[in-house]
Protein backbone atom coordinates (compact mmCIF):
# COMPACT_ATOMS: atom_id res chain seq x y z
CA UNK A 1 0.00 0.00 0.00
CA UNK A 2 2.26 2.72 -1.20
CA UNK A 3 -0.33 5.15 -2.49
CA UNK A 4 -1.48 7.84 -0.14
CA UNK A 5 -4.94 6.93 1.05
CA UNK A 6 -7.41 9.53 2.11
CA UNK A 7 -8.73 9.19 5.66
CA UNK A 8 -12.15 8.03 4.48
CA UNK A 9 -10.66 5.41 2.20
CA UNK A 10 -8.47 4.13 4.97
CA UNK A 11 -11.42 3.90 7.36
CA UNK A 12 -13.44 2.10 4.69
CA UNK A 13 -10.62 -0.41 4.26
CA UNK A 14 -10.41 -0.89 8.00
CA UNK A 15 -14.18 -1.42 8.22
CA UNK A 16 -14.03 -4.01 5.44
CA UNK A 17 -11.10 -5.79 7.07
CA UNK A 18 -12.76 -5.91 10.50
CA UNK A 19 -16.00 -7.18 8.96
CA UNK A 20 -14.14 -9.83 6.99
CA UNK A 21 -12.19 -11.00 10.01
CA UNK A 22 -15.24 -11.29 12.25
CA UNK A 23 -18.51 -10.89 10.35
CA UNK A 24 -21.87 -10.69 12.08
CA UNK A 25 -23.01 -14.34 12.28
CA UNK A 26 -26.41 -15.10 10.83
CA UNK A 27 -27.25 -17.04 14.02
CA UNK A 28 -26.80 -13.83 16.04
CA UNK A 29 -29.14 -11.97 13.69
CA UNK A 30 -31.76 -14.70 13.99
CA UNK A 31 -31.45 -14.76 17.79
CA UNK A 32 -31.83 -10.98 17.90
CA UNK A 33 -35.00 -11.18 15.81
CA UNK A 34 -36.36 -13.95 18.03
CA UNK A 35 -35.97 -11.80 21.15
CA UNK A 36 -39.13 -10.01 20.04
CA UNK A 37 -41.28 -12.96 21.09
CA UNK A 38 -39.99 -12.43 24.63
CA UNK A 39 -41.59 -9.04 24.79
CA UNK A 40 -43.88 -8.45 27.72
CA UNK A 41 -45.98 -5.41 28.39
CA UNK A 42 -48.02 -6.52 31.38
CA UNK A 43 -45.14 -6.47 33.85
CA UNK A 44 -43.37 -3.53 35.37
CA UNK A 45 -39.74 -3.53 34.35
CA UNK A 46 -37.16 -3.52 37.15
CA UNK A 47 -33.97 -1.87 35.91
CA UNK A 48 -30.53 -3.00 36.94
CA UNK A 49 -29.33 -0.12 39.11
CA UNK A 50 -26.33 -1.75 40.77
CA UNK A 51 -24.04 -4.53 39.65
CA UNK A 52 -20.91 -5.34 41.59
CA UNK A 53 -19.45 -6.85 38.40
CA UNK A 54 -19.63 -3.42 36.80
CA UNK A 55 -18.22 -1.60 39.82
CA UNK A 56 -15.05 -3.56 40.36
CA UNK A 57 -11.90 -2.17 38.92
CA UNK A 58 -10.27 -4.43 36.36
CA UNK A 59 -7.53 -6.40 38.05
CA UNK A 60 -8.80 -5.72 41.57
CA UNK A 61 -11.38 -8.45 41.70
CA UNK A 62 -11.30 -11.64 43.64
CA UNK A 63 -12.09 -14.58 41.46
CA UNK A 64 -14.40 -16.42 43.86
CA UNK A 65 -16.36 -13.34 44.88
CA UNK A 66 -20.10 -13.32 44.92
CA UNK A 67 -21.77 -10.90 42.57
CA UNK A 68 -24.42 -8.55 43.84
CA UNK A 69 -27.08 -6.88 41.76
CA UNK A 70 -29.99 -4.61 42.51
CA UNK A 71 -33.02 -4.26 40.26
CA UNK A 72 -35.46 -1.46 40.99
CA UNK A 73 -38.93 -0.27 40.15
CA UNK A 74 -40.54 2.67 41.93
CA UNK A 75 -42.32 0.21 44.25
CA UNK A 76 -39.98 -2.67 44.87
CA UNK A 77 -36.33 -3.62 44.80
CA UNK A 78 -34.94 -7.04 44.02
CA UNK A 79 -31.58 -7.71 45.62
CA UNK A 80 -29.79 -10.59 43.99
CA UNK A 81 -26.59 -12.37 44.90
CA UNK A 82 -24.94 -14.85 42.57
CA UNK A 83 -22.96 -17.33 44.64
CA UNK A 84 -20.49 -19.34 42.59
CA UNK A 85 -19.12 -22.16 44.69
CA UNK A 86 -19.28 -25.77 43.54
CA UNK A 87 -22.49 -24.85 41.76
CA UNK A 88 -24.11 -21.53 41.02
CA UNK A 89 -26.86 -20.27 43.30
CA UNK A 90 -29.09 -17.24 42.99
CA UNK A 91 -30.10 -15.86 46.36
CA UNK A 92 -32.56 -13.00 46.27
CA UNK A 93 -34.64 -10.78 48.46
CA UNK A 94 -37.56 -8.51 47.73
CA UNK A 95 -37.48 -5.11 49.40
CA UNK A 96 -39.82 -4.26 51.04
CA UNK A 97 -40.06 -7.88 52.21
CA UNK A 98 -43.07 -9.70 50.81
CA UNK A 99 -44.19 -13.06 49.59
CA UNK A 100 -44.20 -13.54 45.87
CA UNK A 101 -44.09 -16.23 43.24
CA UNK A 102 -40.67 -15.79 41.67
CA UNK A 103 -39.99 -17.29 38.26
CA UNK A 104 -36.47 -17.65 36.92
CA UNK A 105 -36.33 -17.55 33.12
CA UNK A 106 -33.21 -19.05 31.67
CA UNK A 107 -33.26 -19.49 27.93
CA UNK A 108 -35.80 -22.25 27.33
CA UNK A 109 -36.04 -23.17 30.98
CA UNK A 110 -38.21 -21.69 33.74
CA UNK A 111 -38.25 -22.44 37.43
CA UNK A 112 -40.51 -21.19 40.16
CA UNK A 113 -39.71 -20.40 43.78
CA UNK A 114 -41.76 -18.85 46.55
CA UNK A 115 -40.30 -15.97 48.53
CA UNK A 116 -40.77 -16.23 52.29
CA UNK A 117 -42.23 -13.57 54.57
CA UNK A 118 -38.87 -11.80 54.59
CA UNK A 119 -38.91 -11.69 50.80
CA UNK A 120 -36.12 -14.23 50.44
CA UNK A 121 -35.84 -16.83 47.69
CA UNK A 122 -33.16 -19.14 46.31
CA UNK A 123 -32.50 -20.95 43.04
CA UNK A 124 -29.90 -23.74 43.02
CA UNK A 125 -27.71 -25.04 40.20
CA UNK A 126 -28.29 -22.12 37.88
CA UNK A 127 -26.30 -22.39 34.65
CA UNK A 128 -24.55 -19.43 33.06
CA UNK A 129 -26.31 -17.40 30.39
CA UNK A 130 -29.05 -14.80 30.17
CA UNK A 131 -31.59 -14.80 32.97
CA UNK A 132 -34.54 -12.75 34.11
CA UNK A 133 -36.79 -12.94 37.16
CA UNK A 134 -40.53 -12.42 37.15
CA UNK A 135 -42.09 -11.74 40.54
CA UNK A 136 -45.83 -11.99 41.04
CA UNK A 137 -46.31 -9.97 44.19
CA UNK A 138 -48.88 -11.31 46.64
CA UNK A 139 -49.46 -8.07 48.50
CA UNK A 140 -49.96 -5.59 45.77
CA UNK A 141 -53.04 -6.65 43.80
CA UNK A 142 -50.94 -9.37 42.23
CA UNK A 143 -48.75 -6.87 40.40
CA UNK A 144 -45.96 -8.38 38.36
CA UNK A 145 -42.43 -7.06 38.37
CA UNK A 146 -39.86 -8.28 35.91
CA UNK A 147 -36.12 -7.71 35.86
CA UNK A 148 -34.11 -6.81 32.81
CA UNK A 149 -32.31 -9.68 31.11
CA UNK A 150 -28.87 -10.06 32.59
CA UNK A 151 -26.04 -12.43 31.82
CA UNK A 152 -24.82 -14.32 34.86
CA UNK B 1 -27.95 -20.00 22.41
CA UNK B 2 -31.46 -21.07 21.52
CA UNK B 3 -34.43 -18.77 21.82
CA UNK B 4 -37.31 -21.02 20.97
CA UNK B 5 -40.46 -19.50 19.55
CA UNK B 6 -42.57 -21.77 21.71
CA UNK B 7 -41.88 -19.89 24.93
CA UNK B 8 -43.77 -16.94 23.73
CA UNK B 9 -44.78 -14.68 26.57
CA UNK B 10 -47.00 -12.40 24.60
CA UNK B 11 -48.68 -13.03 21.30
CA UNK B 12 -47.26 -10.95 18.51
CA UNK B 13 -50.07 -8.85 17.14
CA UNK B 14 -51.04 -8.79 13.54
CA UNK B 15 -50.05 -5.19 12.99
CA UNK B 16 -48.87 -5.11 9.42
CA UNK B 17 -45.90 -3.00 8.69
CA UNK B 18 -44.67 -1.86 5.29
CA UNK B 19 -41.02 -2.73 4.85
CA UNK B 20 -39.15 0.13 3.28
CA UNK B 21 -35.46 0.69 3.36
CA UNK B 22 -35.65 4.24 4.66
CA UNK B 23 -38.44 3.99 7.20
CA UNK B 24 -37.60 6.49 9.96
CA UNK B 25 -36.30 4.81 13.08
CA UNK B 26 -38.99 6.52 15.19
CA UNK B 27 -41.70 4.79 13.14
CA UNK B 28 -39.94 1.46 13.46
CA UNK B 29 -39.76 1.83 17.24
CA UNK B 30 -43.43 2.77 17.48
CA UNK B 31 -44.45 -0.14 15.27
CA UNK B 32 -42.26 -2.57 17.21
CA UNK B 33 -43.71 -1.22 20.45
CA UNK B 34 -47.16 -1.94 19.02
CA UNK B 35 -46.19 -5.53 18.30
CA UNK B 36 -44.82 -5.59 14.77
CA UNK B 37 -42.26 -8.35 14.37
CA UNK B 38 -41.53 -6.98 10.90
CA UNK B 39 -40.56 -3.59 12.25
CA UNK B 40 -38.40 -5.30 14.84
CA UNK B 41 -36.66 -7.37 12.17
CA UNK B 42 -35.97 -4.20 10.21
CA UNK B 43 -34.34 -2.66 13.30
CA UNK B 44 -32.18 -5.76 13.75
CA UNK B 45 -31.21 -5.75 10.07
CA UNK B 46 -30.34 -2.08 10.23
CA UNK B 47 -28.41 -2.04 13.50
CA UNK B 48 -27.21 -5.62 13.99
CA UNK B 49 -23.80 -4.89 12.47
CA UNK B 50 -23.38 -1.82 14.66
CA UNK B 51 -23.99 -3.79 17.86
CA UNK B 52 -21.74 -6.58 16.63
CA UNK B 53 -18.90 -4.25 15.73
CA UNK B 54 -18.85 -2.81 19.26
CA UNK B 55 -18.99 -6.25 20.90
CA UNK B 56 -16.40 -7.59 18.46
CA UNK B 57 -13.92 -4.98 19.68
CA UNK B 58 -13.76 -6.80 23.02
CA UNK B 59 -12.37 -9.99 21.42
CA UNK B 60 -14.71 -12.36 23.23
CA UNK B 61 -15.05 -15.98 22.25
CA UNK B 62 -17.92 -16.57 19.83
CA UNK B 63 -20.40 -17.77 22.48
CA UNK B 64 -19.80 -14.82 24.80
CA UNK B 65 -20.02 -12.33 21.94
CA UNK B 66 -23.35 -13.88 20.91
CA UNK B 67 -24.62 -13.67 24.51
CA UNK B 68 -23.63 -10.03 24.85
CA UNK B 69 -25.22 -9.10 21.54
CA UNK B 70 -28.36 -10.94 22.59
CA UNK B 71 -28.52 -9.04 25.87
CA UNK B 72 -28.36 -5.74 23.99
CA UNK B 73 -31.32 -6.73 21.83
CA UNK B 74 -33.26 -7.99 24.85
CA UNK B 75 -32.69 -4.57 26.41
CA UNK B 76 -34.10 -2.91 23.33
CA UNK B 77 -37.13 -5.22 23.31
CA UNK B 78 -37.88 -3.99 26.81
CA UNK B 79 -37.21 -0.35 26.03
CA UNK B 80 -38.37 0.10 22.45
CA UNK B 81 -41.44 2.05 23.51
CA UNK B 82 -39.46 4.12 26.01
CA UNK B 83 -36.59 5.37 23.88
CA UNK B 84 -36.89 9.11 24.39
CA UNK B 85 -34.81 10.12 21.40
CA UNK B 86 -35.35 7.73 18.50
CA UNK B 87 -32.74 9.45 16.36
CA UNK B 88 -30.23 8.54 19.06
CA UNK B 89 -30.96 4.82 18.76
CA UNK B 90 -27.58 4.06 17.16
CA UNK B 91 -25.86 5.79 20.04
CA UNK B 92 -28.08 4.02 22.60
CA UNK B 93 -27.33 0.62 21.07
CA UNK B 94 -23.59 1.27 20.86
CA UNK B 95 -23.50 2.52 24.45
CA UNK B 96 -25.52 -0.45 25.69
CA UNK B 97 -23.31 -2.84 23.72
CA UNK B 98 -20.19 -1.29 25.20
CA UNK B 99 -21.55 -1.34 28.77
CA UNK B 100 -22.65 -4.96 28.44
CA UNK B 101 -19.27 -5.86 26.94
CA UNK B 102 -17.39 -4.22 29.80
CA UNK B 103 -19.61 -6.01 32.28
CA UNK B 104 -19.05 -9.33 30.53
CA UNK B 105 -15.28 -8.89 30.36
CA UNK B 106 -15.16 -8.12 34.10
CA UNK B 107 -17.44 -11.02 34.85
CA UNK B 108 -15.13 -13.29 32.93
CA UNK B 109 -12.48 -12.10 35.38
CA UNK B 110 -10.01 -11.22 32.74
CA UNK B 111 -8.68 -8.04 31.33
CA UNK B 112 -9.47 -7.04 27.79
CA UNK B 113 -6.75 -8.83 25.81
CA UNK B 114 -4.17 -6.52 24.33
CA UNK B 115 -3.22 -9.05 21.68
CA UNK B 116 -5.15 -8.54 18.50
CA UNK B 117 -5.92 -11.61 16.47
CA UNK B 118 -5.24 -11.34 12.77
CA UNK B 119 -6.90 -14.64 12.05
CA UNK B 120 -9.39 -14.41 9.28
CA UNK B 121 -12.69 -16.15 9.79
CA UNK B 122 -13.19 -19.56 8.27
CA UNK B 123 -14.71 -20.40 4.91
CA UNK B 124 -18.25 -19.98 6.21
CA UNK B 125 -17.68 -16.23 6.29
CA UNK B 126 -19.29 -14.25 3.50
CA UNK B 127 -16.92 -13.68 0.60
CA UNK B 128 -14.82 -10.60 0.90
CA UNK B 129 -15.82 -7.71 -1.26
CA UNK B 130 -13.05 -7.85 -3.84
CA UNK B 131 -13.53 -4.29 -4.90
CA UNK B 132 -12.43 -3.00 -1.50
CA UNK B 133 -9.71 -5.35 -0.33
CA UNK B 134 -7.90 -8.43 -1.51
CA UNK B 135 -6.61 -11.00 1.00
CA UNK B 136 -3.16 -9.50 1.18
CA UNK B 137 -4.47 -6.01 1.84
CA UNK B 138 -6.82 -7.43 4.43
CA UNK B 139 -3.94 -9.01 6.34
CA UNK B 140 -1.95 -5.79 6.06
CA UNK B 141 -4.76 -3.68 7.46
CA UNK B 142 -5.51 -6.12 10.30
CA UNK B 143 -1.83 -6.47 11.12
CA UNK B 144 -1.30 -2.71 11.24
CA UNK B 145 -4.49 -2.27 13.27
CA UNK B 146 -3.25 -4.89 15.73
CA UNK B 147 -0.12 -2.84 16.37
CA UNK B 148 -2.11 0.20 17.41
CA UNK B 149 -2.87 1.32 20.95
CA UNK B 150 -6.15 0.06 22.47
CA UNK B 151 -7.40 3.65 22.56
CA UNK B 152 -6.81 4.17 18.84
CA UNK B 153 -8.33 0.80 18.03
CA UNK B 154 -11.45 1.57 20.02
CA UNK B 155 -12.07 4.97 18.47
CA UNK B 156 -11.35 3.73 14.94
CA UNK B 157 -13.76 0.84 15.45
CA UNK B 158 -16.46 3.28 16.50
CA UNK B 159 -15.63 5.54 13.54
CA UNK B 160 -16.21 2.83 10.94
CA UNK B 161 -19.51 1.33 12.09
CA UNK B 162 -22.48 0.79 9.82
CA UNK B 163 -24.59 2.88 10.23
CA UNK B 164 -22.02 5.47 11.25
CA UNK B 165 -22.01 7.07 14.69
CA UNK B 166 -21.67 10.84 14.89
CA UNK B 167 -19.01 12.54 17.01
CA UNK B 168 -21.55 13.34 19.71
CA UNK B 169 -22.40 9.66 20.10
CA UNK B 170 -18.74 8.64 20.14
CA UNK B 171 -18.05 11.35 22.69
CA UNK B 172 -20.84 9.96 24.91
CA UNK B 173 -19.75 6.36 24.48
CA UNK B 174 -16.08 6.92 25.23
CA UNK B 175 -16.55 9.73 27.76
CA UNK B 176 -14.26 11.93 25.68
CA UNK B 177 -14.83 15.65 25.06
CA UNK B 178 -16.48 16.05 21.67
CA UNK B 179 -13.76 18.48 20.61
CA UNK B 180 -11.09 15.83 21.01
CA UNK B 181 -12.75 13.25 18.74
CA UNK B 182 -11.67 14.90 15.47
CA UNK B 183 -8.01 15.39 16.45
CA UNK B 184 -7.83 11.86 17.91
CA UNK B 185 -9.37 10.48 14.73
CA UNK B 186 -6.76 12.25 12.60
CA UNK B 187 -3.91 11.14 14.82
CA UNK B 188 -5.04 7.50 14.87
CA UNK B 189 -5.65 7.39 11.11
CA UNK B 190 -2.19 8.91 10.52
CA UNK B 191 -0.72 6.27 12.76
CA UNK B 192 -2.55 3.51 10.88
CA UNK B 193 -1.32 4.96 7.58
CA UNK B 194 2.29 5.01 8.79
CA UNK B 195 2.02 1.42 10.07
CA UNK B 196 0.68 0.36 6.67
CA UNK B 197 3.42 2.18 4.79
CA UNK B 198 6.01 0.37 6.82
CA UNK B 199 4.68 -2.99 5.65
Amino acid sequence: MTEELRDEQLLARLAAALDASNPLPESVVEAAKATFTWRTIDAELASLVFDSAAEELAGVRNAEATRQMTFRTPGVEIELVVVSETSRRLVGQLVPPQTAEVTLHHEDDTRVAQSDSLGRFTFHDVPTGSVRLTCKLADDDAATVQTEWTII
Amino acid sequence: MRWPQSRQQMPTSEVSFPVMTETPVAELLVAAGAGSQEAWNTLVDRYGRLVWSVVRGFRFDAATAADVSQTVWLRLVEHCDRIRNPEGLASWLATTARNESIRASRRLARAIPTEFSVEVADDTAPPLDERILDDEQLQEVLGAFGEMSPKCREILELLCTDPPLDYEAISDILGMPIGSIGPTRSRCIDRLRRLLERR
